[in-house]
């Protein structure tokens, strides 16, 4: 098959090559905003998806620059744009896809020094901020006004909002509150070229609904810094919640808690702010590993989340309607210590020490990943069974895998769709090339497995990873063939974040056509 | 904590929580030890290491409620208002 390591070829850029940019920098930049120890470099060349480690060299940076302004990012850009040096914009670097992992070397533009809070108006509820702030950090300051950024991803308090931005990010309040792309209103843009273009509804910084023009924000969000550098923001702001209810309920078996899940998402109460589905295999595993869990019955198989935000009376009427929903349906609510204690954790998954088990039952050490797709809520029990016999077949192949179980969380207010995720622990030290290509194998068949019920390949981390992307262009179509003319009209030397979403197609020659066809399937 | 060493390595007599979790203080869960042999070797922390971390995850989920609501409604609250409008 035509696959992507055919199109990432390792290509570096020259030595002398670094050595001019870091020369041409040091006229933009102080000396300490340019970072060339081994260190820096190698603290920024991964993200937390497992990955082979013996191939870290691979993915190391030339050097990583701290800009403090959109004016210094543009000029750092224009310099790697004139020299063609690669850049990659880094931000929290909490991303499950490697959008911010370097795959050729080049210049990586930390934005983390670009956290300042510009403006914050009350009167018209936004806030600009740079797009190195962390969403629990400007919550700090925002709740001392009654207010509140409601962007809550399981890496909340390590992930960054620029970050957010190149991912289109997914919120787990996101059916009360919408997700990413709902809640930035616009943004300043570094391109490809290091001309800076402020996106938004029509031009404007503070508005939510334009019929102005071509919609172009959106074709600015979830790029994974393929078409430029996101560098101050004005956001959405809302009321904090004055109350906050989280109920957990158990079920003897997954079907009752899927048509449950299925009822609260449908039930139209204005302060649901999302429901989660917990299968068999999730259960099982949190019943082995975590506290809360360990002491439930065994007839605890599967379990639904709700939670609600908002005024408490408000807050208590929706409650009391999900909880009649619950009786109906013979849920039994699992006290509030644990729908508390677990929805607080949800916020903060990142921080979880993770260990896995060998078919003997071994502890052994693992790093977390996550498969994520989007899924009609009629078609997430068949994903669900899809998955699950793709990990089963590795593990029953090697002990480097370990079947976590699955969620599936409400993406919207309806419960039209589902962010379906299966979480999959990795013994990372024992994941050599062979372990690799068989993990690569099964994100394709994972992807293919979303695709094949008519869902998308991410609802929530992108779509650009070695094994799913292979399958992108099938997904979009002929979407993915403006998305070359995009890139390539964008970024002329294919400076930015090169190697990601197959968009290397844009600059090689050959018959294009027959090579999307063969990967479409079509060949 | 202990005035005495052995004092803070002499954790509560196990007690199995399930096949393969074990409780030693009131709602600290460890692994069972025979599944900890070969990979992994079990630590062994002082006791007021173990509550410390055990009180700070409390403390951590705490501060995630008030960082995200003023107050916290509770299931049982709700339930019991229901069956009293009942």
């Amino acid at each position: 098959m035509w696959g992507l390591r055919e199109v990432t070829a390792l290509e570096r850029p020259p030595t002398d090559l670094i050595d001019r940019v870091v020369e041409r920098l040091a006229g933009v930049l102080r000396p300490d905003q340019i970072l060339t120890a081994k260190t820096d470099r190698y603290n920024r060349a991964r993200v937390p998806a497992p990955f082979p480690v013996h191939r870290w060299r691979e993915r190391v940076p030339d050097l990583a620059v701290l800009p403090e302004s959109t004016e210094e990012v543009a000029a750092v850009v224009a310099i790697a744009n004139e020299l063609k040096c690669p850049v990659v914009p880094r931000d929290g670097g909490t991303g499950l896809t490697d959008g911010a992992v370097p795959l050729r070397g080049g210049i990586v533009v930390d934005v983390k020094r670009m956290n300042q809070i510009h403006e914050l108006d009350l009167e018209n509820r936004t806030v600009t901020v740079g797009t190195g702030i962390n969403m629990l950090k400007l919550n700090e300051v925002l709740g001392k006004h009654g207010l509140i950024y409601p962007d809550d991803p399981a890496s909340y308090p390590c992930s960054l909002v620029g970050g957010r931005i190149g991912t289109s990010g997914w919120s787990l309040i996101g059916a009360r509150y919408g997700h990413t792309r709902d809640l930035v209103l616009s943004f300043d843009l570094v391109l490809p070229t290091g001309e800076i273009l402020h996106v938004g509804d029509g031009i404007g910084r503070q508005i939510s609904k334009s019929s102005s023009g071509y919609q172009l924000k959106h074709l600015f969000m979830g790029h994974q810094g393929t078409l430029g550098i996101a560098t101050k923001a004005t956001l959405k702001l809302y009321p904090k919640p004055e109350a906050e209810l989280s109920p957990f309920w158990a079920f003897d078996d997954y079907d009752a808690a899927y048509r449950f899940t299925g009822a609260l998402a449908r039930a139209g109460v204005a302060t649901f702010a999302g429901a989660v589905l917990f299968d068999e295999w999730k259960v099982a595993y949190l019943r082995r590993d975590d506290e809360a869990y360990i002491p439930q019955p065994a007839d605890v198989r599967a379990l639904t989340c709700a939670v609600l935000y908002g005024w408490e009376d408000e807050v208590r009427v929706g409650g009391k309607r999900l909880f009649r929903i619950a009786k109906e349906h013979g849920a039994r609510y699992l006290g509030d210590e644990i729908s508390e204690g677990d929805w607080a954790a949800r916020h903060d998954r990142y921080a979880t020490p993770l260990h896995g088990r060998t078919k003997s039952g071994q502890v052994v050490p693992m790093s977390w990943h996550c498969e994520d797709a989007a899924v009609n809520y009629t078609r997430v029990p068949a994903v669900t069974k899809a998955w699950h016999e793709i990990v089963a077949d590795l593990r029953r192949k090697t002990d480097v895998f370990d079947d976590w179980g699955m969620f599936a969380y409400t993406s919207a207010d309806t419960g039209v769709d589902y962010l379906t995720e299966i979480d999959v622990g990795i013994w990372e030290q024992r994941l050599d090339d062979d372990a690799w290509a068989m993990w690569v194998r099964a994100k394709r068949d994972i992807a293919a497995a979303a695709l094949a019920h008519g869902g998308s390949i991410s609802a929530c981390h992108g779509s650009c990873r070695e094994g799913e992307v292979d399958l992108v262009p099938r997904e979009l179509g002929r979407g993915f063939d403006v998305m070359l003319g995009v890139k390539r009209m964008l970024d002329p030397n294919n400076i930015m974040n090169p190697g990601k979403y197959l968009l290397d197609l844009a600059y090689q020659g050959g018959d294009l056509a027959a090579r999307l066809a063969e990967l479409r399937g079509e060949a | 904590m202990s005035y005495r060493y052995s004092d803070e390595h002499a954790p509560p007599a196990p007690q199995r929580a399930s096949e393969v979790a074990v409780t030693t203080h009131e709602h600290v869960f460890e692994v069972d030890p025979r599944l900890m042999e070969r990979w992994v070797l079990q630590q062994t922390f002082p006791n007021w290491d173990t509550l410390r971390i055990m009180h700070a995850r409390h403390d951590h989920l705490d501060w995630m409620h008030a960082h995200f609501a003023q107050k916290t409604i509770t299931g049982s609250d709700l339930i019991a208002e229901i069956e009293n409008e009942a």
